[in-house]
């Protein structure tokens, strides 16, 4: 902005500009309260004496990470859900970047529909999806349900993800670059291995990133398609169904702040992809 | 951008535009995956549930591919299924209709008067609760509104109550509040990027031609971000025809949705009558996606922040 002041910001809108400004601010803190009370809760009751969880707290203990570290299904859960997610992503980043590429370059005759199709997916509940799929596995296809049915549900809202961020990304990349690259000799695996994944980058590690958060916290379809083996939300569901137990409260924060630590170092992956490419139109580095 | 650009290059080199049926194909063949998911565990298990809709389940649970409407009947002659229907639309309105109240004053505080490096910071803070786990989430709310729960603490110890009460848990007041709770941040993300684009001048300017501010606000600002609203609205409501684990942790007997009836009659294996009421739900939702099908920039709302 310019250093000059704005005669329009300054102009006088209402008597009770201030007011309603002052009571805004007020409203963001309290809503910022709002979303954190129940995680602040979680993580206090984590290191609660008290096997109950309420106030007032008791402790600090480690008691409950104790617990935690010793409980083998636990454990099981977490491996469980380890497996499903990195398997989930990966298939569902490169299932939906395939995907993309044919339907923002031209492969498919209806290309609108074809995305208003993959909308559907992620907008449709899960509940639907997953009592829809365990028809489809159990009484149709009598499949046994396990981890493998599990990904294959995950798959169906985690692909459309992949395939809308990565194809929006597409969209609106200069195609100009490529046939620059064809110009000076590139053959278009190159061009797209050299210029065109590299600029494309952000949207496929986003598409990742949404794909992994989703399949570790996806409950609704997992509940539906899990066999045997549980994944870690479907494991603390039954355990919160079963009773209190307060070791849930601790694995959730050792999830916060692993979630955290994914996000943060994304983000720095993803700061420096952008300081890379420059600014959106700017030149790719010779 | 390019306008500066003399006889700039439109046409794609040659090789890029290979036809036949070959490079069709060719051209065709990294999609097969995806489209064998989206329609080989989406849209065919949907019709497969359609189709045992109208099937009917004997006494020793067994599926009989007996053709009638019967399952429909039940649910609508049924006068508490039907009741659980309209709950929900209530529901979901209210919902809807108290989280973009309570989001749109956010966003507008942030567009308006924050910078936007800051306003960036807050919605991350905003977004950050959404990526962790929505089930704890959900069952810490049980240790805040529960009996012995800190709402109930802070109630009696500033002498408001005497004894610890139950309205807040294990009933409706409860799901309201916690589908607030787990919806709101998509609200205030699609209204924040809504509002950003919106040029607050041409209030002042409305006002200058002799608006007073609440008219500038309904004829100026509104018309103009009513995209947002809507997205806001569709984000918020649909999911909510789909809630069930809301209600199973903190509504109570009483606080049961629409879902949570399939998620029941799943349960106990009447599996073409839970999918009578998951294909009126399904079709419910498409009708809605159908008509504001010019709103659904998924990947905008989830790729912010």
């Amino acid at each position: 902005m310019a250093s000059e002041v704005d005669p329009l910001e300054t102009m006088p809108v209402s008597r009770y500009a201030g007011a309603v400004r002052w009571s805004l601010r007020i409203w963001f803190f309290a809503l910022i309260a709002f979303l954190y009370l129940p995680i602040v809760f979680m993580i206090a009751f984590s290191f609660d004496e008290s096997s109950t969880p309420g106030l007032p707290i008791q402790g600090p203990t480690l008691h409950w990470y104790d617990v935690m570290l010793n409980n083998r299904q636990l454990l099981r859960a977490v491996a469980n859900t380890v497996t499903v997610s990195v398997v989930v992503a990966i298939l569902a980043t490169v299932i939906g970047t395939m995907a993309a590429f044919v339907l923002t370059r031209g492969g498919l005759r209806y290309p609108n529909a074809t995305r208003i199709a993959f909308t559907l997916p992620i907008m449709v509940p899960g509940v639907l999806i997953g009592v829809s799929l365990l028809i489809y596995f159990a009484r149709a296809l009598d499949l046994h349900l396990s981890l493998a049915t599990v990904i294959a549900g995950q798959l169906v809202v985690t692909v459309p993800f992949v395939v809308l961020i990565v194809s929006s990304r597409l969209q609106g990349f200069d195609r100009r670059l490529e046939w620059a690259a064809a110009d000076l000799g590139a053959s278009p695996r190159q061009a797209i291995r050299h210029v065109v994944l590299p600029l494309i980058a952000p949207a496929i590690l986003a598409g990742a990133l949404i794909s992994v958060t989703l399949s570790i916290d996806e409950f609704v379809i997992t509940w539906f398609t899990v066999g045997n083996e549980p994944t870690l939300p479907t494991y603390i569901y039954t355990k919160i169904k079963f009773g209190v137990t307060p070791e849930v409260n601790a694995v959730a924060t050792v999830m916060l702040v692993a979630t955290l630590l994914i996000f943060g170092i994304a983000s720095l992956v993803l700061g420096r992809a952008r300081r890379l490419t420059g600014r959106r139109r700017a030149a790719p580095r010779a | 951008m390019a306008t500066d650009v003399v006889g700039e290059a439109v046409l794609a080199p040659p090789t890029t535009l290979a036809t036949g049926t070959r490079a069709r194909l060719a051209r065709f063949a990294p999609f097969v995956p995806a489209g064998l998911i989206l329609v080989g565990l989406f849209f065919v298990p949907l019709t497969l549930m359609l189709v045992f809709s109208f099937w009917s389940t004997n006494e020793r649970l067994d599926i009989v591919p007996a053709w009638s409407l019967v399952n429909y009947e039940n649910f609508f002659r049924n006068p508490t299924y039907v009741r659980t229907l309209l709950k929900t639309l209530v529901m979901g309105a209210a919902v809807t209709a108290a989280c973009l109240v309570m989001a749109f004053a956010v966003a507008y505080f942030l567009a308006r008067y924050v910078s936007r490096r800051w306003a960036r910071l807050a919605l991350l803070f905003i977004i950050v609760p959404f990526w962790t786990s929505y089930l704890l989430r959900v069952y810490s709310w049980q240790a805040i509104l529960g009996e012995r729960g800190a709402l109930n603490q802070v109630l009696m110890g500033l002498g408001l109550i005497k004894e610890p009460s139950l309205l807040f848990v294990y009933n409706d007041v409860g799901t309201f509040i916690v589908l607030i709770y787990v919806y709101l941040p998509f609200a205030a993300l699609v209204l924040y990027s809504s509002l950003d684009r919106f040029d607050f001048t041409q209030l002042t300017a409305a006002q200058d031609l002799g608006a007073s501010p609440s008219r500038a606000f309904r004829h100026v600002l509104l018309p103009q971000i009513r995209p947002g609203l809507i997205t806001a609205c569709i984000f918020v409501f649909i999911p909510i025809l789909g809630e069930f684990l809301t209600p199973s942790m903190v509504g109570g007997a009483s606080g049961l949705l629409i879902a949570s009836l399939v998620a029941n009659f799943f349960k106990n294996l009447l599996i073409p009558e839970g999918a009578a009421v998951a294909f009126l739900i399904v079709a419910f939702v498409t009708l809605l996606l159908i008509i504001f099908r010019g709103y659904l920039r998924v990947e905008d709302v989830y790729t912010r922040g």
